[in-house]
């Protein structure tokens, strides 16, 4: 039943060297406007790169990104506490806090280009808000999973208000905490370059716009190789340290 | 309707089911340096139309051995035969799960499709089979109606009550009437009068006709009510370690049962066969 | 009772604070309530609220079939070509963590800044979310009912038709749903980035020219859309999967096998 390794990595080497073939054969038939060639790309990177600017330009994206995510992600997590500290007032706001679900996040990059300018602070906020709401939903869910007979006996037998947080709510909360993390990091990065194609003067999305407005393919396709290259390099080390720290969870025996 | 089968005798030439020398090591892995030995030279035998039940303590391998049977798991050494054929052996390649329809398989967990509605999931093994013809829906509608589900045919499982899904576990392997079937702790998790009602139903439904039964149980009282033999297991690596004949007269009334002549006794003998097996220091 | 007078009160902070900011900051910042309101209504009115919204409704929609279709079949048909999932793996990774929004010059490059980059640009977020929520449904259905069903001799046709795909629907339905707010949101994110209809390009016309209420219109509008379409999906999936337990944990005990 199980796939074996040799075919596998065939199958992966093959699948990748057609997809290359078939981006050299668009490239080929649907001309330089469309489909950037792999050597001009290459050229495009090689140039950026020892121009200081490629450099430049993933600093400032994972600038906004990082800060914004520190941000917004303290906020999100501190704020359901906060709310649940308040008998009652989860369930009061609910409807509130649907309603600001629903708002597609990324259509206030232009407000808050609006309010904040088209620098850094503006690009900071924004990923800030994304982040923020992506947390808040996740830790008042993890604070709501927070078994009630856990918290009754926990009472009886005398923890305050401090040990309850730190033996009962932290740990049921933290699970659904650093899931969202995860979604959190690669979506912040995404949130930074949308605000740049926005408006911005620096960072990668600043850059893909700027090659856009030029009709600039190569350009584009650079820019738009280097997000993804970025944001899946992050999601792979998320994916390594999660393994890792979870290790000690799979213990089972047995069954099917 | 199905009429009962007169008294046979059980012990009588020979067993329908044997399990010889049966062991499952659970592999090394995980920190754990040596495998896990959860039954080593288990064996046992089960004539047609036998009620056995077997008593272990908790983690003796009871799931294990019953898994081994209905072949969803592999011994590491041993046979198992029906009929004087075996169906099972450590250098068995394919697992054949249930035999062919010969080893029905009621587990601990009533497993019915929570998407199906009580009588589609009972009728389900007889569909699976190609056997769903007007003689077999008719059975099944016997059997549910000497269970007591009658009415609740178009119920989901989550509408019924937890005695109810059992009732209708045991239903749907009955109704496909295999010859052997195994029951893994089915009425653990309910209260004690249901435990006792479906006691009593499941007695009923058996006498109707006899299958060769397996039941495992940790619950002494349980193991003499239903069974014409206790076998008592060790703890792990699990074997057969005692064996009590059951010899209160059958049909049995369950509620009185404590009141028998002989129960206590039985029920002492094996409860100190149990309580043998001292807890193992790690 | 106490909760609907809560509420009520919550919402006037709410709105107090809204309209306390717009004084502080000024209207020009920060329109205030009323004169959000006053705009919305001018747009409902003069149609020019419907006319983007039908189009960012139209991005969304295609593109949620062209990619939801393919997306809740596709794992169906693969399930059990082991070889083949293993191949595709992690191009399906790569392509499930590519950031497809900051991909939108991309297919606006291949596209054209009409409805079409939008739908490509739906159609390939929205792919991947049901795609492998679906896959994960399928390699989560509980094994014990897969093994139960092999004991009274069930075959592989019949475990696939009654247990598998029964057991997935409702991973299906959850990938549906958790695509369809983000297909309104990408469609939108499209429209920002270059695009001369539909509420994301009404919402960064409204930046660049210096209309605040009409920008907030364009959010509230948003806000409106996203909600109707989630109540709409929980009544249909209700309807659906009436089988379902309505809350409550399903106790499930000590395993059998």
């Amino acid at each position: 039943m199980k796939p074996r390794t040799g075919i596998v990595v065939a199958g992966r080497v093959l699948l990748g060297a057609g997809l290359v073939g078939l981006w050299t054969l668009a490239h080929r038939l649907l001309g330089d406007q469309f489909v950037a060639g792999l050597d001009d790309i290459a050229a495009r990177l090689w140039e950026i790169g020892a121009s200081g600017v490629l450099v430049r330009d993933i600093g400032v994206t994972l600038l906004e990104a990082g800060i914004g995510m520190v941000v917004g992600g303290a906020a999100g997590f501190a704020l359901p506490f906060l709310i649940a500290r308040v008998p009652g007032l989860e369930v009061a706001l609910r409807p509130f806090i649907a309603a600001a679900m629903g708002v597609p996040k990324l259509a206030l990059a232009p407000l808050l280009i609006l309010w904040f300018g088209i620098g850094l602070l503006s690009k900071v906020v924004f990923v800030a808000l994304v982040v923020f709401f992506l947390l808040f939903f996740s830790t008042l869910a993890g604070i709501r999973s927070a078994d009630g007979r856990l918290l009754a006996v926990a009472r009886v037998l005398g923890l305050h208000e401090l040990m309850l947080l730190r033996e009962v709510m932290l740990p049921t909360t933290l699970p659904f905490v650093f899931a969202s993390l995860k979604v959190a990091l690669p979506r912040a990065i995404s949130a930074a370059v949308v605000a740049e194609f926005v408006a911005a003067d620096t960072g990668l999305g600043s850059y893909i716009q700027n090659a856009m407005s030029q009709a600039d393919t190569v350009g584009v396709f650079t820019g738009v190789i280097v997000v993804t290259v970025v944001v899946v390099v992050v999601n792979a080390v998320l994916d390594r340290t999660q393994k890792r720290a979870m290790s000690w969870r799979h213990s089972a025996i047995g069954g099917f | 309707m199905l009429k009962p089968v007169s008294d046979i005798a059980p012990d009588r030439a020979e067993p329908l089911l044997e399990v010889r020398d049966l062991a499952r090591t659970f592999g090394a892995r995980d920190g754990r340096a040596a495998g896990l030995n959860v039954i080593e030279g288990l064996s046992l035998a089960v004539t047609e139309g036998e009620f056995v039940t077997v008593a272990g303590p908790s983690g003796s391998g009871k799931s294990t051995l019953l898994n081994m049977i209905a072949q969803t798991d592999r011994p590491t050494a041993g046979t198992i035969r029906l009929r004087g054929k075996t169906i099972m052996d450590a250098s068995t390649s394919t697992l054949t799960p249930g035999w062919h329809c010969q080893i029905g398989y009621v587990t601990q967990e009533d497993n019915l499709l929570p998407w199906r509605r009580l009588e589609e999931n009972i009728l389900l093994p007889l569909r699976a089979q190609r056997r769903l013809d007007d003689a077999a829906r008719a059975r099944a509608a016997a059997l549910i109606d000497t269970a007591g589900l009658a009415g609740f045919e178009r119920f989901y499982p989550h509408e019924l009550s937890g005695g109810m899904r059992k009732r209708a576990s045991l239903v749907r392997t009955l109704a496909y009437d295999p010859p052997v079937i195994l029951m893994d702790e089915p009425f653990g998790a309910l209260d004690a009068q249901t435990r006792t009602e479906l006691h009593a139903d499941l007695l009923r439904l058996w006498s109707l006709r006899r299958k060769t039964i397996i039941f495992v149980t940790h619950d002494i009282t349980e193991a003499i009510a239903l069974g014409d033999r206790v076998l008592v297991l060790s703890r792990a690596p699990a074997r057969v370690i005692d064996e009590f004949r059951v010899d209160l007269p059958r049909p049995r009334d369950i509620d009185g049962l404590i009141a028998a002549p002989g129960f206590a006794r039985l029920y002492e003998s094996i409860r100190q066969a149990l309580a043998r097996q001292a807890p193992r220091r790690a | 009772m106490r909760i609907a007078v809560q509420r009520i009160v919550i919402l006037a902070v709410i709105l107090a604070s809204w309209q306390g900011a717009s004084l502080w900051f000024g209207a020009q910042w920060i329109p205030a309530p009323v004169a959000t309101a006053r705009a919305l209504w001018l747009q409902v009115q003069n149609g020019e609220l419907w006319y983007h919204a039908r189009f960012t409704l139209s991005a969304a929609v295609i593109g949620f079939l062209i990619g939801g279709i393919p997306g809740a079949v596709l794992p169906f048909l693969i399930r059990r070509l082991a070889t083949l999932r293993a191949i595709l793996d992690p191009y399906l990774i790569a392509g499930y963590g590519a950031p497809k929004v900051a991909l939108t010059p991309l297919f606006i490059l291949w596209f054209g800044i009409g409805l079409e980059s939008k739908v490509a640009l739906v159609a390939s977020v929205v792919f991947f979310l049901v795609f492998f929520i679906t896959l994960a449904g399928l390699d989560s259905v509980d094994q014990k009912l897969i093994a139960a069903a092999r004991v009274f001799g069930a075959g592989p046709a019949l475990i696939a038709r009654e247990i598998i795909w029964p057991g997935a629907i409702p991973y299906v339905f959850t990938g549906l749903r958790v695509a369809a707010p983000y297909a309104i949101g990408t469609a939108v994110v499209g429209e920002l980035i270059s695009s001369n209809r539909g509420l994301g390009y009404s919402i960064q016309a409204a930046a660049t020219n210096f209309e605040p209420a009409k920008l907030f219109v364009g959010v509230v509008a948003l806000a409106g859309i996203v909600l109707i379409l989630n109540a709409v999906l929980d009544f249909c999936e209700k309807r659906l999967l009436s089988w379902r337990p309505t809350g409550g944990i399903a106790e499930r005990a000590q395993t059998s096998f």
